[in-house]
């Protein structure tokens, strides 16, 4: 058949072998050798589920079809057969949409080959047994239940005589999957007398004996197959025939939708949608500025096991007004968009390397200096693109730990793909059409239901992300969202079509354009009043916020924002270098109302204070109640190298030591007395400098040029130790060559191995000596003369006499074994 | 963009524009929801708290509306996800109900089973509900009707209470609008009217006014709609009297149907009124006087000043949810923070007029606050620097060099009635030795007290000095002049409290003056600074300036 396959491959004209490769580029990593490479490839399992991650529902049903009207003999299908089965059901789709369908197919080569003689690519019935949900024919499981179903009188008899509980199990499988797993106990035979009655109850949740299953399988309907897990007592297969006679209300295909679900939800304002999702946008932009700030001022320490503590998370959440999921994704979303990044503490280094912060980077600078829009749309196509599944964040691991932000367990290769699937849905829709979170999930199984399926909590979890970010108002995909997604998916294929970048535009894109004309503008002014709030009635630019977070205190933010002076920030705004005069310029030039006289004297008031109490830092101070003696210091040009400086006029100070102080003072022919902290005076005598005690030699016993003396006893050992590396030399002298490393290798090595085996074990039996050549851990090769102990466990146990010593060889490493002669 | 007077921040508070063309229509659309936090004379600050919009929710605004109003007038986009928490607050108000059953008396029914027994299930309301009665209904014992709604609130499931009012024992009152006793003919201002008119519509609730406003007269005009005998609780004997004066000269209640309950008196008629201080007067450990509540089926309940209502008022409150109850006052705020009881168990805001408003309409004299700062004398920085923190602000309120400054201050306005009102007694003493006037202290008996103020509208006695008595509720309407030199540290109700001394309207329609004195460079300076925020949130612009202006020869002034 793959012949086949490859002819067909081999006979296409190269357009259409470009557009197979386009719609399943997973063909071409890496590039096949040659087209009979390229067919076994394109029939590969991995390859041909990936085709079908990508179909819809529809698609994949008319697969199944092809499948279940393929010829048993050849394994060949027919367009006519397909369609005729698919629509054969009650509410038959189109021929046409089965038509399309099958091209699609065809387009993929999944099937492949002229119309009636239709071909499957291999591979499908592994990746999914059961076509369209339906069993295994009868046939092929049980020659009994083929008789059933060969005779359709019984068999419909058979069914109508199915209690409830039983038919309510043969429904369920005839949806399909059609195997279901049996619970413990369930075909036992019932106790005695109780016969094939079935137990009063119609829950299925009675004693196991008589349970609905078992009268399936005494019936014949279900048959027994192996399988199951641990625990069960097996699996049980409805067979072909059975599914479809009960598929009669549906259609052997089950339930056929050529067209994906509809939406019912009533669609909003457009521009209620780009209102609400541009109010989000600048909240978020806002949020995400004030968590950043927050963790400049408070860095949080990167986890051991990576991600920020649940408890950083907590208070950045507590501090900015967030709850924490919302703060979760703004974290990783700032750090996708390289916002803020790891430094390591200087000086940290430990056992487990040093200790992390994460910090605000020099992009954030760069990105706070951006208009609203432009700040938001990075964030957002950071968030398209992160490889990050927020939502884990705050559940548990498998091993019961939890996932923190940041951290690697909320890495999800796949998050990306479901962003786009999610969006991609409401993009396709009408401008402001808010499907709700389930008609969207059931348009996304549709669409491609391999690939959503399990990802249901992902997908929710993206309708509340793009919420949260504002991609949507109301439920509806906005204006300006929409141009981000068509941007941010043209850029990729941009980047494909043109690897240098030639045709980039560079400046803001069309959704920063779009975002912009709904974001308000930036404003320069304020307006104050009598209870010192300063209102910004909007934005303010960056020059007009640097100004205000110096002078005031931030009250309120959101659209507009409300800062408040007071004597406290009016203090802050003069030690930052403002005069009171630049105060007052600053409010009467920025503010639109009049400047409140109460403000004017809260600033008068605070800078005729400023500067009241001094600090300064001194080397050591000099004070004397004689005023006149001070005054001739200051003058005295012999001390002119303390610097003196005075304070009061009975305080100098210099910004050298006391000891030099008093040393220079001394030198000049003062008499100057120190004194502590406390003011009493410190007595100083003469101090001798010295070295730190050391040993005399006269406590040393031995001459370090005598030759040491050597006893008796000593010697002995080492002349015994002498002799025993003699022995050792001279017996690894008579080592055979077979043991020995210069044994040429080749050819007899394997039979060595063998034989060495052998006489290993005689050697065991006789308790006879043996040398050993074996590679030790270095790869060198060594003998040694021993007797074996025992054997066992792919290792040898053997006694050196010699050393007297156990020694244990792996008998891998054994090369040779001879017998000591 | 709509460019309109509103902008929403994202802490839930709304700056309303005032000089905006719309502002007028706008604060019209969000004041049934949002509450008035702050009106200085640029941008005013509304608030989105629960209890506002379960306010508007019990007037019957729905979320969408709500939603509408804060798009139309918003200037900027309101972020989705505030609009989702407005519509999810509001629509947890009346989810539960307090009902009357007329099988099983009183119910508490949901709307939501879910709420029901998500709310049966905690440990707060455990002991309130009673039976089952079906899945909706669960029975509520009458006495813990305030209780549960108290509870209920705290839940956040605040409850609708739709169990009615009982009528009470009728007693005849009419408004005397003609004028009474050759009076002369007068009218209920308009929002007045409005007020009585909300508080009726709603059976029970708290009207908003400032001082000066006329408080008392919506309480007449309250009690000439119930025609019912009523309690009235006042916050001293002094205001207790005004009210009697005040409701004999306005309705036709004669002096023998109104009675006092006080310390001095114990009289129980059609029209009670009771100072808060005789109902939480206890003799060992029990309250004495709640039989006062059981004495008369009282039709309805007024409570003067609620923002200083006791908390043992409160838990009686909490039996007699069945009468009508109409809460009086000029704020809401409470310097402990309770205005959550004050929502559960005397009911919602009916009517709220900000004092600027009522002032442009002319019922409120305008008042000028001046803030003068007087430095202290080089040996009262010493000793206030080396004092202990406990005395520090005894010391810088009570400094002798504010007296010259006073007599300055007086001197400026030689034809206007003044107060000069302080916390400390000696300083007090001190003041009335140096100005030569009476003084009105605690001490001070009712009587003597009477004779001061008569003397003092009549214009017998120009300046006097009164203590901390004089905060509540005295009237005194030709005060044109007020002077605090002493406070309680920062309270800014305090603060309102005072200056309504000199709001009352004056004959003339001339203008009120308010003086600090304050020490500069002291504690005083600081709590001043906290109270005087009040007002200016109140849009009173505040002058500050230094004591030599004031004791320095008056400069050449140009026309």
């Amino acid at each position: 058949m793959s012949t086949s396959l490859a002819d067909q491959l081999r006979s296409l004209p190269d357009e259409s072998l470009a557009a197979l490769l386009q719609l399943r580029p997973d063909l071409v990593v890496p590039v096949p050798t040659d087209v009979a490479a390229l067919a076994i490839r394109a029939q590969s399992r991995v390859s041909v589920s990936r085709a079908l991650d990508g179909l819809d529902q529809f698609t994949l049903q008319i697969m199944d079809a092809a499948r279940l009207t393929r010829d048993p003999a050849d394994g060949t299908t027919s367009v006519d057969g397909v369609l005729a089965l698919a629509t054969a059901g009650p509410h038959p789709p189109a021929p046409t949409s089965v038509r399309a369908a099958v091209d699609r197919l065809r387009a993929r080569f999944l099937l492949y080959g002229p119309d009636h003689r239709l071909q499957l690519v291999g591979g499908v019935d592994e990746i999914s047994p059961y076509p369209a949900g339906l069993g295994r024919p009868a046939a092929e499981l049980d020659p009994r239940t083929a008789a059933l179903c060969a005779d359709p009188a019984k068999l419909r008899r058979t069914l109508l005589a199915a209690p409830p509980s039983a038919r309510a199990i043969l429904d369920r499988l005839a949806a399909g999957p059609p195997v279901g797993s049996v619970p413990p106990g369930a075909l036992r035979a019932p106790a005695t007398g109780a016969d094939d009655e079935l137990p009063p109850d119609e829950t299925n949740g009675g004693a196991p004996t008589g349970s609905p299953v078992r009268w399936l399988v005494d019936h014949r309907l279900l048959v027994r197959v192996a399988g199951g897990k641990g625990g069960s007592s097996g699996m049980v297969e409805l067979p072909r025939e059975i599914g479809l006679l009960l598929r009669r209300d549906t259609g052997p295909l089950g339930p056929l939708s050529a067209s994906p679900p509809a939406v019912t939800s009533t669609p909003r304002e457009p521009k209620a949608v780009d209102s609400a999702g541009a109010g989000q946008t600048m909240e978020v932009v806002r949020h995400t500025e004030a968590l950043l700030e927050q963790l400049a001022a408070e860095p949080a320490p990167v986890l051991r096991s990576g991600g920020l503590g649940v408890r950083d998370l907590r208070r950045l959440a507590r501090f900015t007004g967030l709850d924490e999921p919302t703060a979760a994704l703004l974290l990783e979303v700032a750090y996708a968009a390289g916002l803020t990044g790891e430094v390591e503490l200087p000086g940290s280094t430990g056992r487990y390397g040093a200790d992390q912060q994460v910090l605000p980077t020099g992009g954030y600078e760069l990105w706070r200096a951006g208009s609203l829009a432009q700040r938001w749309e990075q964030l957002a196509r950071a968030w398209l693109t992160m490889t990050r599944q927020v939502g884990l964040v705050g559940q548990r691991d498998d091993r019961d730990r939890p996932i923190t932000v940041l951290s690697a367990e909320a890495e999800r290769a796949g998050a990306p793909a479901a962003r786009r699937a999610v969006l991609a849905v409401l993009a396709e829709l009408e401008p402001a059409a808010a499907p709700t979170a389930e008609e969207v999930l059931a348009l996304l199984d549709w669409q491609a239901p391999r690939r959503s399926r399990g990802r249901e909590t992902a997908h929710r979890e993206v309708l509340a992300e793009a919420a949260t970010l504002g991609v949507t108002g109301l439920g509806a995909l906005t204006s300006y969202g929409r141009l981000l997604l068509v941007e941010a998916t043209t850029t990729e294929d941009r980047d494909n079509d043109d690897p240098l970048g030639v045709r980039a535009d560079g400046a803001g894109g069309t959704a920063v354009r779009a975002l912009d004309a709904l974001l308000p503008a930036p404003v320069d002014h304020f307006l104050l009043q009598a209870d010192l709030t300063v209102v910004v009635p909007g934005p303010p630019e960056p020059a007009l916020a640097a100004e205000l977070d110096v002078v005031a205190e931030p009250e309120s933010a959101g659209g507009a924002s409300v800062y408040r002076v007071t004597a406290l920030s009016v203090r802050r705004a003069l030690d930052a270098g403002y005069s009171a005069d630049d105060l007052h310029g600053l409010f009467r030039r920025r503010s639109r109302t009049p400047v409140p006289q109460g403000l004017t004297y809260v600033i008068d008031d605070v800078a005729r204070k400023h500067g009241g109490l001094r600090v300064g830092s001194a080397g050591a101070y000099l004070r004397s109640d004689d005023e006149a003696l001070l005054a001739e210091l200051l003058a005295d040009r012999r001390v002119e190298e303390l610097a003196l400086r005075r304070l009061a006029p009975t305080v100098l100070v210099t910004p050298y030591q006391t000891g030099r102080l008093l040393a220079v003072l001394r030198e000049a022919g003062y008499v100057p007395v120190a004194e502590d902290a406390t003011g009493t005076a410190v007595l100083t005598r003469a101090k001798v400098r010295r070295a730190p005690a050391r040993v005399s030699a006269a406590t040393r016993t031995i001459d370090p040029l005598t030759a040491p003396r050597l006893p008796l006893p000593r010697l002995l050992g080492v002349v015994e130790q002498i002799r025993r590396g003699d022995a050792a030399a001279r017996a690894a002298r008579r080592a055979p060559a077979a043991v020995r490393g210069a044994a040429p290798a080749g050819p007899v090595a394997v039979p060595s191995h063998s034989d060495a085996l052998a006489v290993l074990q005689q050697a065991v039996r006789d308790k006879a000596l043996v040398w050993v050549g074996y590679v030790d851990a270095h790869g060198a090769t060594a003998s040694r003369l021993v007797r074996p102990v025992s054997l066992g466990a792919g290792y040898l146990r053997a006694e050196d006499e010699r050393t007297e010593m156990l020694h244990t060889f792996a008998l891998h490493r054994i090369t040779a074994a001879v017998l000591e002669k | 963009m709509t460019g309109g007077p509103l902008i929403v921040q994202s802490d839930k508070t709304l700056l309303l524009e005032i000089d905006h063309p719309d502002a007028q229509a706008c604060r019209m659309a969000i004041a049934p929801f949002a509450e008035l936090e702050r009106s200085p004379e640029h941008v005013h600050t509304y608030r989105l708290t629960p209890l506002g919009l379960w306010n508007a929710r019990a007037a019957g605004h729905d979320a969408e509306g709500v939603v509408d109003a804060l798009i139309k007038y918003s200037r900027y986009p309101v972020p989705h996800a505030l609009l989702v928490d407005v519509a999810e607050t509001m629509d947890r108000y009346g989810r539960l109900q307090l009902a009357n059953d007329p099988a099983n008396g009183l119910v508490l029914r949901a709307l939501d089973r879910v709420v029901l027994v998500e709310v049966a299930k905690s440990k707060k309301l455990a002991g309130m509900l009673g039976a089952k009665l079906d899945d909706d209904t669960i029975a509520v014992h009458p006495s813990e009707r305030g209780r549960l709604k108290q509870a209920l609130l705290k839940l956040g499931w605040p409850a609708e209470d739709l169990a009615g009012y009982v009528d009470g024992e009728a007693h005849p009152i009419e408004l005397a609008q003609a004028g009474r006793d050759g009076g002369k003919p007068w009218t209920l201002r308009s929002y007045q009217r409005e007020a009585v008119e909300a508080f009726w519509a709603g059976g029970s609730g708290v009207v908003v006014l400032p001082c000066g406003a006329g408080k008392t007269l919506v309480g007449a005009a309250a009690m000439a709609e119930a025609k019912a005998t009523t309690l009235i609780l006042v916050t001293n004997t002094v205001a207790g009297r005004q009210w009697k004066r005040e409701l004999i000269a306005r309705t036709s209640l004669t002096e023998e149907e109104i009675g006092e309950y006080s310390g001095e008196r114990k009289e129980i008629r059609p029209v009670t009124i009771a100072t808060y201080q005789v109902l939480t007067s206890r003799r060992g450990g029990a309250f004495t006087h709640l039989d006062l509540f059981g004495a008369r089926d009282w039709g309805l309940v007024v409570y003067d000043e609620v923002h200083l209502l006791p908390a043992p008022i409160f838990r009686f409150t909490a039996d007699l949810q069945a009468r009508r109850r109409l809460g009086l006052t000029a704020t809401l705020v409470r310097e402990d923070g309770r205005e959550g009881d004050v929502f559960s168990l005397i009911g919602p805001k009916r009517y709220d007029a900000p004092w600027k408003d009522i002032e442009s309409q002319g019922w409120i004299a305008p008042a000028q606050c001046t803030e003068v700062r007087v430095t202290l004398t080089d040996a009262e920085r010493m000793s206030y620097a080396t004092a202990e923190a406990e005395e520090r602000y005894r010391m810088a309120a009570t400094a002798r060099t504010k007296l010259p400054v006073i007599r300055a201050l007086v001197d400026r306005h030689p034809n206007e009635q003044t107060l000069v009102i302080g916390a400390y007694i000696d300083q007090l003493h001190q003041l009335g030795e140096y100005l030569n006037a009476p003084i009105v202290q605690g001490s001070t008996t009712n009587k003597e007290r009477e004779r001061l103020f008569d003397a003092f509208r009549s214009g017998e006695i120009r300046t006097l000095v009164i203590s901390k008595v004089g905060n509540f509720s005295i009237d005194l309407p030709e005060a044109a002049v007020a002077i605090q030199v002493s406070g309680t540290f920062g309270s800014r109700q305090e603060e309102a409290q005072r200056l309504g001394r000199v709001l009352r309207p004056k004959a003339d329609g001339r203008q009120a003056h308010f003086y600090t004195v304050v020490s500069r460079d002291t504690i005083d300076t600081e709590y001043a600074a906290h109270r005087q925020r009040f007002l200016a949130e109140q849009g009173y612009a505040y002058t500050i300036v230094d004591a030599d202006d004031v004791l320095g020869p008056t400069l050449p002034s140009f026309d």
